[in-house]
């Protein structure tokens, strides 16, 4: 995701000086956020999410994954004390109108429980439940100076794809991560973004009201306002879908 | 979007989940509905706060817990950019209790000369911050002078003061302000608005390289440049004669001064920026100046128009501040020597330039970045005389058609229908209209940040390759009516012809395919373990690259015995010319398949010697990690790349250690003889005139390599023949353990295109 480093809560530590490292015995128990829209977890991943990043994301974003993808949402809870350890959030949907493809969209493990493996666990939970709902590709940005994000990932089986320049808010500048699951991925045909890589006859980027320019999020926007427009021009949409 | 639309709209919003008020939700709904289009009918409504808390909290109480009402439309991206009111990381807006909404400064009031000339050095400050790429709303509109004038309450000719209560009678305190500080404010606001024109005008990226957004506010559209020269002009007359300090007024005249030279240059098209670097004499006056801190203040982000919260933002010293204006100037004008007369006459001298220009250090800004595009593009024309159609056709003329009518210029004149030269010029065009876009490109996206050029280029493959297919059928109907050269076949029986356009643009796809292999190292998009397969692809990419070379050459040769040699000593230069170019092409390409080649060695022993392994990978599966790694290249239709097991069918790994480090040596040798060909190349013939100075430092790096990668592998060797492995097959021998290897990473190589691993011996 743009925005933060999503994935700041396996990063370094922050600007205070992190609590110091839970050195005792635990016993981490895993289990999936599920179809409970308004689960009484929400709250503390959120508190978790947001604890490292510079700027919080608003409740409509965790919604917009947990409501949908509820079951691609994995914690670990310390279950002596049932208190939430790490948390992963994901989305399962077609990429452009071709492969289905996973997205990992926030991963964060608390400061004290980092280096025991929590995180690679949560995250081969969401691979295994996305392979189970028939994916394609897992796809995922976190920055180039993550090193321990980066070993996750690319230990599992992970490629770098692309370098994306100053991709988040801070600045930083990120990797795109791929990992194909089934075979002819790329020569499953793909709608193009609405908006071009930007070359052409000297038209700049068109600004995005200061949003970072995201593929994925470009795309959506545009489908979205697309949308918007057929309903100016007088079709009635029905939204309910029926 | 018209009213009735949105209230339309707004009726339609559905409900997720149970719902057992669904009369409820209707009526909140249709109510909803009604409301919008109340307020939308009110004649667009005026400033002012309303109390809607009961409202809202009512409406809120018909939904249950974990009842969603959401807009089909509502996106990631929509969710992205919400914001919780009242919560101070999202909501710019927030007033903590006991804090202000406004900041509580009179910017009408009075200043010493101190303090003025520390406000005008903390704008030049906050400018080269923005220069950097970071918002307006954080630097410049921090300034509460610049808000003041900048205000939608303020008007033309945009005074500090508001009305009627002018100050007739200033002391000359309030005339440093109104009439210095205001100018300058002026000038340099007028100065963004100029950059952010050449900057949005050309090609950038939103964000990445800039962020041009105003934050709903204009930038003095009634005052144009010439009245901020004016101003500034009478401010410096008033400083003439004003009762105050020498040094003081020779400071602020030199601030005045910088400020009017800065936005002179920006709106003249032939202006020499070194004058505004020589005014890096400012720094001895800052320390004059005189902190005023509240005349800035963050709380202007509060009554700006954005949909994102405030970024991190980085502090630059004044010192660094100085040296971000020196290197813009130092930028701006090697960009229009990179692009001069002489350059622009040959396309690839140009190319080299703008290569030149994209790997200064450091890098470029986007400003630098935009000026260069500006120059190149914005109007029909190169420079003088040389057209977009006329690089490009001499690009053609001097890679494939040197000396042939097909691409001489006169050919395009030629009027009368039935002659083959008129229909082939046609033909010609038509194909060059198809390539033009991304034959530009290859020009465009070289100004862009490092990895969009990677990323540009992998789509390009792809076109490039659909230009292929064209350029064959063109070719074949060029062919048809005015028969190529026919020459014997290269590899096995039958004839072959030139196909030049076709040539032409399978030399640009390769290129662009090695392109991004060494941008890929560059940006360390490869993992230790991948750099065996991809130097085996680019040394794959540059061998054939270097086979179509020799395809032109011999073309080139059997043109020129055509040649009536009593007729036009401009095909004979025009063909001679080529020919030495097209050696030089020649031995890069040979140079980078050779490299290339002892680095995949390298590489790949290392991995089977156990040296370096990738880790155990459970989700992996070999031809997938391959379909991601080799993605842009798998559609190519023509020459399609060779497959993974054709990669692996190409492994060494039979060979003892011996032999293929003696292979490794004997191979760096031969690329260090192209280098030495290339150190004898002059400007003309290698096409680099106006690149002399990279040239050489290039091959320098590049020689360097060499050595590095001679001496890695005798360690390699050394290592190997203590523990007695130097002659058995490696794929039987094991040095983990022995041998620890380290990438060094981009920033840290001799060239960062090349990747050279580091081979030291573990400690027992």
């Amino acid at each position: 995701m743009s925005g933060t480093s999503k994935n700041a809560a396996i990063d370094g530590p922050s600007e205070n000086a992190p609590p110091p490292k839970f050195n005792g015995e635990l016993n981490v128990h895993y289990i999936s956020y599920g179809s409970e829209k308004e689960s009484s977890y929400l709250p503390a991943i959120r508190q978790l999410i947001s604890k490292d990043l510079s700027e919080p994301y608003s409740i409509y974003v965790y919604r917009y994954f947990l409501y949908q993808w509820g079951d691609l949402c994995f914690m670990a809870l310390d279950e002596d004390r049932n208190a939430l350890l790490g948390v992963i959030v994901c989305k399962l949907e077609p990429h452009r109108g071709g492969p289905l493809r996973g997205y990992i969209a926030m991963l964060a493990t608390r400061s004290e429980y980092r280096g025991r493996g929590i995180a690679t666990k949560l995250v081969r939970l969401a691979v295994e439940k996305m392979i189970e709902k028939d994916a394609d590709e897992i796809a995922l940005e976190t920055e180039v100076t993550n090193t321990p994000s980066l070993r996750i990932y690319e230990n599992l089986g992970f490629l770098r794809t692309k370098r994306l320049h100053r991709y988040y808010l801070n600045g930083s500048t990120a990797f795109r991560l791929l990992l194909y699951l089934k075979p002819g991925i790329p020569f499953k045909p793909t709608f193009p973004p609405e908006f071009p890589a930007g070359y052409g006859e000297g038209h700049g980027q068109i600004s995005q009201d200061g949003q970072g320019s995201v593929d994925e999020q470009q795309v959506e926007r545009q489908v979205a306002r697309m949308g918007i427009e057929e309903d100016v021009y007088g079709e009635r949409f029905d939204v309910t879908g029926q | 979007m018209p009213e009735d639309d949105l209230a339309d709209e707004a009726s339609h919003l559905t409900i997720d989940g149970d719902n057992p008020n669904g009369d409820d939700i209707g009526f909140a709904a249709k109510r909803l509905a009604h409301e919008a289009r109340k307020t939308l009918s009110s004649g667009g409504g005026s400033r002012g706060i309303r109390d809607v808390t009961q409202e809202f909290a009512a409406a809120a109480k018909l939904l249950q817990p974990g009842q969603l009402v959401k807009d089909e439309y509502f996106t990631l991206f929509e969710a992205v950019g919400a914001l919780e009111i009242m919560d101070p990381k999202m909501d710019s807006g927030y007033v903590p209790p006991g804090d202000t909404l406004e900041p509580d400064f009179d910017v009408c009031k009075g200043l010493p000369a101190e303090q003025v000339l520390w406000i005008m050095d903390e704008l030049l400050r906050l400018t080269a911050v923005w220069h950097d790429g970071y918002p307006l709303s954080q630097t410049i509109f921090t300034s509460l002078h610049v808000d003041r004038l900048l205000s939608p309450d303020n008007r033309p000719p945009y005074h500090l003061f508001y009305g009627d209560t002018a100050l007739l009678v200033m002391t000359t305190e309030q005339r440093l302000v109104h009439i210095v500080l205001r100018a300058y404010c002026i000038a340099l606001v007028k100065s963004c608005a100029l950059v952010l024109h050449t900057i949005q005008s050309q090609n950038f990226y939103e964000e990445e390289d800039f962020v041009t957004h105003l934050f709903g506010r204009e930038l003095l559209p009634s005052t144009g440049a010439n009245d901020a020269v004016k101003l500034i002009d009478e401010a410096v007359k008033f400083l003439d004669g004003a009762d105050v300090d020498k040094v003081m007024r020779t400071a602020l005249l030199e601030r005045l001064q910088f400020a009017r030279t800065y936005i002179s240059l920006l709106v003249s098209d032939s202006a020499d920026w070194n004058t505004l670097a020589a005014m890096g004499r400012s720094a001895e006056t800052h320390k004059l100046a005189q902190p005023i801190l509240e005349a800035f203040s963050d709380k202007v982000q509060r009554q700006l128009a954005t949909s994102t919260p405030p970024r991190p933002m980085i502090i630059i010293s004044w010192d660094e501040a100085l040296e971000r204006w020196k290197a813009i100037c130092a930028d701006i004008v090697e960009a229009d020597r990179l692009t001069c007369f002489d350059v622009c006459q040959s396309p690839h001298a140009l190319h080299r330039a703008i290569w030149a220009f994209a790997y200064r250090e450091p890098q470029p800004n986007t400003f630098a970045r935009a000026y260069l595009q500006t120059i190149l593009f914005a109007s029909e024309q190169i420079t003088e005389g040389m057209a977009f159609f006329d690089l490009m056709l001499t690009d053609m003329r001097d890679l494939v058609l040197a000396g042939d009518v097909l691409v001489d210029p006169h050919s395009f004149l030629v009027e009368i229908p039935s002659d083959p030269r008129h229909k082939c010029s046609r033909i010609v065009e038509t194909f060059m209209d198809k390539a033009f876009d991304e034959y530009m490109n290859l020009y465009r996206m070289v100004c862009q940040n490092r990895c969009r050029i990677r990323r540009t280029f992998t789509q390009s493959v792809a076109i490039f390759d659909s230009l292929e297919t064209e350029a064959m059928r063109t070719d074949a109907e060029l062919d048809g009516i005015t028969p190529g050269i026919v020459l014997a076949g290269e590899d096995g029986p039958g004839n072959v012809t030139l196909t030049p356009l076709t040539s032409w643009v399978k030399y640009y796809k390769l290129q662009t395919m090695a392109w991004t292999i060494q941008l890929g190292f560059e940006t360390d998009i490869y993992l230790p373990h991948e750099l065996s397969m991809m130097y085996w692809y680019l040394m794959v990419f540059a061998r054939r690259e270097r086979k179509l070379l020799e395809h032109i050459e011999r073309f080139l040769a059997a043109r020129q015995k055509t040649f009536v040699s009593s007729r036009d000593a401009r095909q004979d230069d025009e063909a001679a010319a080529s020919q030495e170019w097209l050696a030089v092409l020649h031995k890069q390409a040979d140079f980078t398949a050779l490299l290339s080649s002892a680095l995949w060695q390298v590489s790949e022993l290392l991995m089977t010697l156990c040296i370096l392994q990738p880790a155990k990978r459970d989700y992996a599966q070999e031809q997938l990690l391959y379909d991601v790694r080799m993605k842009s290249y798998l559609g190519i239709a023509h020459d399609p790349i060779p497959t993974l097991e054709e990669y692996k069918s190409a492994t060494q790994s039979d060979r003892s250690i011996e032999d293929t480090c003696n292979n490794i040596n004997g191979t760096i040798a031969d690329a260090k003889s192209c280098l030495a060909y290339m150190k004898k190349t002059t400007p003309e013939q290698g096409k680099y005139i106006g690149t002399g100075e990279q040239w050489k430092r290039e091959i320098k790096q590049l020689e360097t390599t060499c050595v590095a990668v001679a001496v890695q592998t005798s360690q390699l060797r050394r290592v190997a023949d203590k523990h007695g492995k130097l002659l058995g097959a490696p794929r039987d021998q094991s040095l983990k353990g022995a041998v620890e290897v380290s990438i060094p990473p981009a920033g840290s190589r001799y060239h960062d295109w090349w990747v050279v691993p580091q081979i030291r011996e573990k400690k027992t």
